[in-house]
């Protein structure tokens, strides 16, 4: 098992180093010049060519992303255009709230979620599995901004039930009700994929010969289903999670844009937006970054979940 | 696993060709009255987006301030928006634009991404690489890619276009490259090498023209979420620029009057949503009759 992890590290390497590069092409393409951002549109060309010098804009580009993966590995992603605050500073307050955010919306989406897809796989063919799947395919089919709209019109504004805008602290200390919303919104969207497959996966386990023995044994129904069919169809539902990853992270950019949540994906939004590249380039590097390592956990989950997997 | 099962299931069917008979495939799905009633919706949906200018009610960028944010009426079907404008002319001029976005996407990546796949299974040494490069694709997040691309561009319909390509990519190089791996391994593919077919008689006329239906099947089931994507890019701002009608754009406008006028906002949002439904519908109508397997 320990030798898979590590392969499967090393397998993620050159896919981070295409992430890096991606991120220091942005930095390279942009249309306007750093430096004269930085200098302002009347400075002297004598203080554009120093601050070319000092942010190294004069060297060659593999010397320049060299230098640059180095400044990234001392955590060094420098300053931001607009506050010129050191960007790894500005990202480090934001990390914190979208990982409440995507933690929140995950907590109501798997239950939610596995729950109505083995009630859809026990029953059926009923008249509750076709329900369901009707409301996971239209949850499918949904813009995340859709959900939000509702929302924030119906639960926040009309019935004024919770705040929807912005994020009054960590949910230890108060948090809690500005959370619900922007989580429940990132989370109903997950609900429809999570239930449509379990069921699929479930619906095959339970016609697997090892569940006809527990049966034949005597197992209560519930035991059978919750301790034989489910965990064995948890497999791919655990692949799936961690391939929404990438899905979440994109609707977190929305959810929090939508409800001024002040995380990674506002950041990134709100740089692009001002042309702040430092800013920009560091928040998409992080967003990229969170979204392989969920997917190296997934692939390390999946090893622990199969025994089968490591034979192989 | 998702994809992995769905290639398996796409590419067991690919090779059994009985299924390419068109007839059947189209009176199985009439058969399915869900896929039925999804397949006249698009096709309503895409007629009235194509003869837009024709039977649109009023001219979807004349504003009247006089009739701004006005509730449906019998006069203006959908209402009005902010500036007046009449809302259901706006939706099909939006919807036109909006299933441009996606079907540019999903051919032009669909293109790029068959033509990886097929590379990859043919030139194994180089398809390492290309499949590795792939991988790398998918760290990025279509959302991402579409900031990235504003970034890089300048907020605009072809930012959206080149991040709904790159999303489109990855995934159907995969699919491709897994119905291609399969054709590889039939024996007329050894058969041309033998009587010295050249390489590319055997890639195009060989491998192309055997994986292509699969590749056009996934690409249907895609067709919904890459709508879907661009359409949030839309919302997000990075896609079409006022005045023009774009669906999320629409919607992200009619945001900021949310709680006088809830109409300008919801209208465009359940377009998307009646449109990516039905494409999903459809989409996985054609994946129960072509992988029975999956049909529950």
């Amino acid at each position: 098992m320990a030798r898979q992890i590590v392969h499967r590290l090393l397998i993620s390497i050159p896919a981070l180093v295409g992430v890096l590069f991606l991120c220091f092409c942005l930095l390279q393409v942009v249309p306007a010049d750093p430096a004269m951002v930085i200098a302002g549109p009347d400075a002297k060309p004598e203080t554009i060519a120093a601050i070319r010098q000092e942010l190294g804009l004069d060297r060659s580009i593999p010397v320049q992303f060299f230098e640059y993966i180095m400044r990234v590995m001392r955590g060094d992603l420098g300053r931001s255009i607009i506050s010129n605050k050191k960007v790894i500073e500005e990202l480090a307050l934001t990390i914190g709230p979208t990982v409440e955010l995507m933690v929140g919306a995950m907590l109501m989406a798997v239950p939610i979620g596995i729950g109505l897809g083995t009630l859809a796989a026990v029953n059926r063919g009923s008249l509750t599995d076709r329900f369901i799947m009707a409301i996971s395919v239209a949850g499918v089919s949904m813009p995340v901004f859709f959900i939000g709209l509702i929302l924030i019109q119906y639960v926040g504004f009309r019935w004024a039930l919770l705040p929807f805008t912005g994020r009054t602290g960590p949910v230890w200390d108060g948090g809690l009700p500005s959370l619900i919303l922007p989580a429940l919104t990132l989370g109903l969207v997950l609900i429809g994929p999570i239930a449509r497959l379990t069921r699929t996966a479930v619906l095959e386990v339970l016609g697997a010969d090892f569940v006809r023995t527990a049966r034949a044994k005597g197992l209560r129904e519930t035991v059978v289903i919750v301790h034989h069919a489910l965990r064995n169809a948890m497999i791919p539902v655990v692949t799936l999670i961690g391939l929404q990853a990438a899905f979440l992270l994109g609707g977190a950019v929305v959810t929090e844009t939508m409800f001024s949540w002040p995380g990674v994906g506002r950041l990134a939004v709100g740089a692009i937006v001002s042309s702040d590249f430092p800013t920009a380039q560091g928040a998409i590097m992080i967003l990229a970054i969170a979204f392989l390592t969920i997917n190296l956990l997934v692939d390390v989950l999946y090893v622990y979940l199969d025994p089968r997997v490591q034979s192989t | 696993m998702s994809v992995e099962a769905l290639e398996h299931g796409l590419v067991g069917r690919a090779n059994e060709s009985g299924w390419l008979a068109r007839g059947g495939l189209l009176r199985r799905l009439a058969r399915d009255r869900v896929a039925a009633l999804a397949a006249s919706a698009l096709t309503a949906i895409v007629l009235a987006a194509v003869f837009a200018p024709w039977i649109a009610p009023y001219d979807p960028y004349f504003t009247d301030l006089t009739k701004s944010m006005q509730a449906p009426s019998g006069e203006h079907w959908f209402g009005t928006d902010n500036t007046g404008r009449d809302i259901l002319s706006r939706i099909l001029f939006g919807t036109r634009n909006t299933l441009v976005l996606g079907l540019v996407g999903v051919i032009v990546g669909g293109a790029i991404g068959g033509a990886l796949g097929i590379f990859a299974a043919y030139y194994r040494r180089l398809g390492g690489w290309i499949m590795r490069l792939v991988d790398i694709m998918l760290a990025f997040p279509a959302i991402l890619i579409g900031l990235a691309m504003a970034a890089i561009f300048g907020a605009g319909l072809s930012a959206v276009i080149i991040a709904l390509v790159i999303a489109t990519v990855p995934d159907v190089a995969r699919v491709a490259r897994g119905a291609a791996v399969g054709v590889m391994g039939q024996e007329f593919m050894e058969a041309g090498r033998a009587v010295g077919v050249s390489d590319s008689a055997l890639i195009w006329r060989y491998l192309t023209l055997n994986c292509i239906s699969t590749i056009f099947v996934f690409l249907t089931l895609r067709f919904g979420q890459i709508i879907l994507i661009g359409s949030v890019l839309g919302f997000l701002g990075m896609g079409a620029q006022p005045p023009t009608a774009e669906l999320g754009m629409m919607a992200a406008q009619g945001r900021d009057f949310l709680f006088m006028a809830p109409h300008i906002a919801t209208i465009p949002s359940c377009a998307i949503f009646v449109i990516v439904l039905c494409a999903n519908l459809l989409g996985d109508a054609f994946r129960d009759v072509l992988d029975p397997r999956l049909q529950t």
